[in-house]
């Protein structure tokens, strides 16, 4: 019995309905952790290189990692992978909330689906009683519709992940929703479930995870509780969410303003966490095990609206579905909120491609006849509800959209690839990376396309300099290692980020759950190192190379100095890319063509990626001697 | 006049607090603003996303009283 896990692992063949439950092999435990790390491993050496992401030979992979559900500091997540219809590279997504802890409550640590179902089907998990149901009433319904019925048919006790419309749809930037507006929102994994006719699982656990040493777990864990409630940082958070960001971002000249143009919104303090507070929150909401208690539960009535309960805005739907589209105020936003998690789609990708549209609307690239006769504007409701739905169902222009926007600012054409803010297909994070070069070197290298979760850098370039270019790359490093670490292990990373609960805390949490007493945080950062040099080299063996030409964001990014407010003139070059690329290829043992060398795959335990590689001659050559360590913690500043 | 300044993560470092765990005392000429006494223990107004009189936000424009407790709040790393 591997202690701190569930136990098993649910392999579910869509196609023919089978379901083989079998026991978790505790080396494989022990090598990949869980969550992300699971994720990647499995994609890497089961699904062919040529697959479609949205065809049969993909795999929906859903991980709770080690910490999830175990009494430990917000073990509460859940991971989503597949192949990204987004990127067509390694794609995970995490949700907060209660799934993840009640799949190892049902003795479960992975489920891998393969293959179609040839009808819609939700699978089923009642503890060790696992079935393949008709989905037929279900499908159809918006994510949070769906959830609801399910636990109304089923019980409320049920935890429930669903998918809307979008996702059905095949929508590339669908998300997965839970607990009433959480989503694993990147990445398009809604759309690999849907393409799987996939609506739903719901679980139910009432077993047990066996824990190593229980008491000492309680122990450290209340004694963590006691400090981080007086934290200093504690409070605000708790009160505000992360909305109150929004007016930090843009008095700091890196809040996304009609679709990047500029990165201040005059009419932000409309859409911050002051007016969310005053205006439409009805209650806190927190995930399970957590007493950061941070969630954001808000009731929202707009003229003409129906009226609406949404969890959020956050901060990053606060920018890409705020001032990014020219909504001002938090009642738009949260509707826009709404609007995004009730079909299903990535509020993120959703609010930068809307915006992505109505800049190309207002260039004149984007006409009303192809908008069935609409207006695309700046701040609309209605157009932008409009949008959506033409996209959802994958009318006229919305089909171009429903496969990302970078394929549809190549329909478009006249310049509009300029315009689209992405990298690798996946649209840009709440933070416009001309005032923050590492921000924007953060986006360009993680290997799931643009995304603030790898790693986020803003004060580090301010501490450094908003316009230095050197010196950068070793720390963005360091962060993609640290932060996605707690993807892997599946638990918020918020308490490290936020109040001080340190990774070695993390660390010797883990230890107490598994016995492991020799498990390091060197070792888990060495684990990060790896996923990331297979992550790349899966990326690279679908798509071609060489890695570094993928590397590259918008030309906007590298083109243009942003024109107004706070953040006025800056502006990166392409030179500039090229000498961030070139430190952050050294750092991690690769060679100047962003391809992993030989000799960084032999050091990570890939010896099979190297082969992989050289066979398609795709190896990179280092031009700098391996670096021992990989990665540069920033001391003593933030992180 | 003492002025009291609460502060965790990235920011203790920075003020190097001595009343207790979280808190860094400030003798400080009245009338001078928040912002003034945070430039002046080297902060950077980037390393303060929001500052808190009790529960009550405040802007770096405040004017601190003998007394006051101000919470200072760094920005969140992504969200």
């Amino acid at each position: 019995m591997i202690k701190g896990f569930g136990g098993n692992q649910l392999r579910i063949d869509l196609t023919t309905g089978e379901l083989a439950r079998t026991p978790l092999d505790e080396r494989f435990a022990r090598e990949w952790l869980g969550g992300r790390s699971f994720i990647a491993k499995i994609l890497y050496d089961e699904v062919p290189r040529d697959a479609d992401p949205l065809g049969f030979e993909n795999r929906l992979v859903v991980t709770p990692g080690v910490m999830s559900g175990n009494f430990a500091p917000s073990g509460s997540k859940c991971c989503f992978g597949a192949v990204s219809p987004l990127s067509n590279g390694h794609g995970d997504s995490t949700v907060g909330g209660h799934f993840g802890p009640e799949l190892k409550f049902a003795g479960l640590d992975l489920l891998v689906f393969s293959g179609i179902a040839p009808k819609p089907v939700y699978l089923l998990i009642d503890d060790a009683k696992i079935e393949l149901r008709d989905a037929a009433k279900y499908w159809g319904l918006g994510t949070m519709e769906a959830e609801q019925m399910l636990k109304e048919d089923l019980g409320e006790d049920f935890e429930i992940v669903a998918i809307g419309p979008a996702g059905e749809n095949l929508i590339a930037f669908s998300c997965i929703g839970h607990d009433w507006g959480r989503q694993a929102g990147r990445c398009g994994i809604g759309a690999v479930m849907g393409s799987k006719r996939l609506k739903a699982i719901a679980v139910r656990g009432t077993g047990k995870v066996p824990i190593h040493d229980l008491k000492a777990l309680r122990d450290s864990t209340m004694a963590i509780i006691k400090r981080t409630a007086k934290h200093p940082n504690m409070a605000p958070w708790q009160k505000y969410g992360t909305a109150m960001f929004v007016g930090w971002s843009n008095q700091h000249g890196v809040y996304p303003t009609h679709n990047f143009q500029t990165t201040y919104f005059e009419d932000y303090a409309g859409i911050d966490g002051q007016p969310l507070v005053d205006r439409i929150l009805v209650s806190n909401k927190a995930c399970f095990g957590c007493w950061m208690n941070c969630g954001k539960y808000s009731k929202v009535s707009l003229p003409g609206k129906p009226t609406v309960f949404v969890e959020g805005p956050e901060y990053e739907t606060g920018s890409l579905c705020g001032g990014n589209c020219g909504f001002n105020t938090i009642e738009q936003v949260a509707y826009v909120n709404w609007l995004c998690d009730h079909v299903g789609i990535d509020t993120m990708s959703g609010g930068g491609f809307a915006a992505f549209a109505m800049e190309c609307y207002e260039k004149g690239l984007i006409t009303r006849e192809q908008l069935e006769g609409h207006e695309l504007r700046w701040g609309s409701i209605d157009d932008f509800e409009h949008f959506i739905d033409m996209i959802v169902h994958r009318r006229g222009i919305g089909e171009w959209f429903a496969r990302g926007a970078k394929y549809a600012a190549e329909q478009i054409g006249g310049g509009a690839e300029r315009l689209v803010a992405q990298v690798k297909g996946q649209g840009m994070s709440g933070y416009d990376g001309r005032g923050a070069p590492a921000m924007l070197l953060s986006y360009m290298t993680a290997d799931i396309g643009a995304h603030h979760n790898r790693a986020w850098t803003i004060t580090m370039d301010e501490d450094l300099g908003k316009t230095v270019i050197k010196g950068k790359a070793k720390v963005v490093v360091y962060l993609q290692h640290i932060r996605p670490f707690f993807d892997t292990v599946s638990c918020c990373r918020l308490f490290w980020g936020e109040v001080d609960v340190t990774a070695e805390e993390h660390i010797d949490a883990i230890k107490l759950m598994t016995g492991w007493s020799d498990f390091t945080l060197e070792e888990a950062m060495r684990l990060s190192d790896r996923i990331w040099n297979l992550n790349r080299a899966h990326y690279l063996e679908r798509n071609g190379g060489p890695g570094r030409s993928f590397d590259y964001p918008n030309a906007r990014f590298y083109e243009e100095a942003v024109p107004s407010g706070p953040g006025k003139g800056a502006r990166l070059t392409m030179a500039d890319l090229d000498v961030m690329l070139d430190e952050y290829y050294e750092a991690r043992g690769w060679g100047k063509d962003g391809n992993p060398s030989r000799e960084i795959l032999a050091d990570l335990g890939l010896a099979d990626c190297a082969a992989n590689l050289q066979k398609r001659g795709l190896l990179g050559e280092l031009f700098a001697p391996l670096p021992a360590v990989r990665g540069e913690r920033y001391k003593p500043k933030a992180f | 006049m003492t002025i009291f300044l609460k502060v965790g993560g990235m920011l203790k470092e920075r003020v190097k607090t001595d009343v207790d765990e979280w808190t860094r005392s400030v003798e400080t000429e009245p009338g001078r603003t928040l912002r003034q006494v945070i430039e002046e223990l080297g902060l950077k107004t980037v390393h303060v996303a929001m500052a808190f009189v009790g529960e009550r936000l405040i802007s770096l424009s405040y004017v601190p009283h003998d007394g006051d407790v101000i919470t200072l709040r760094p920005p969140v790393q992504g969200g």
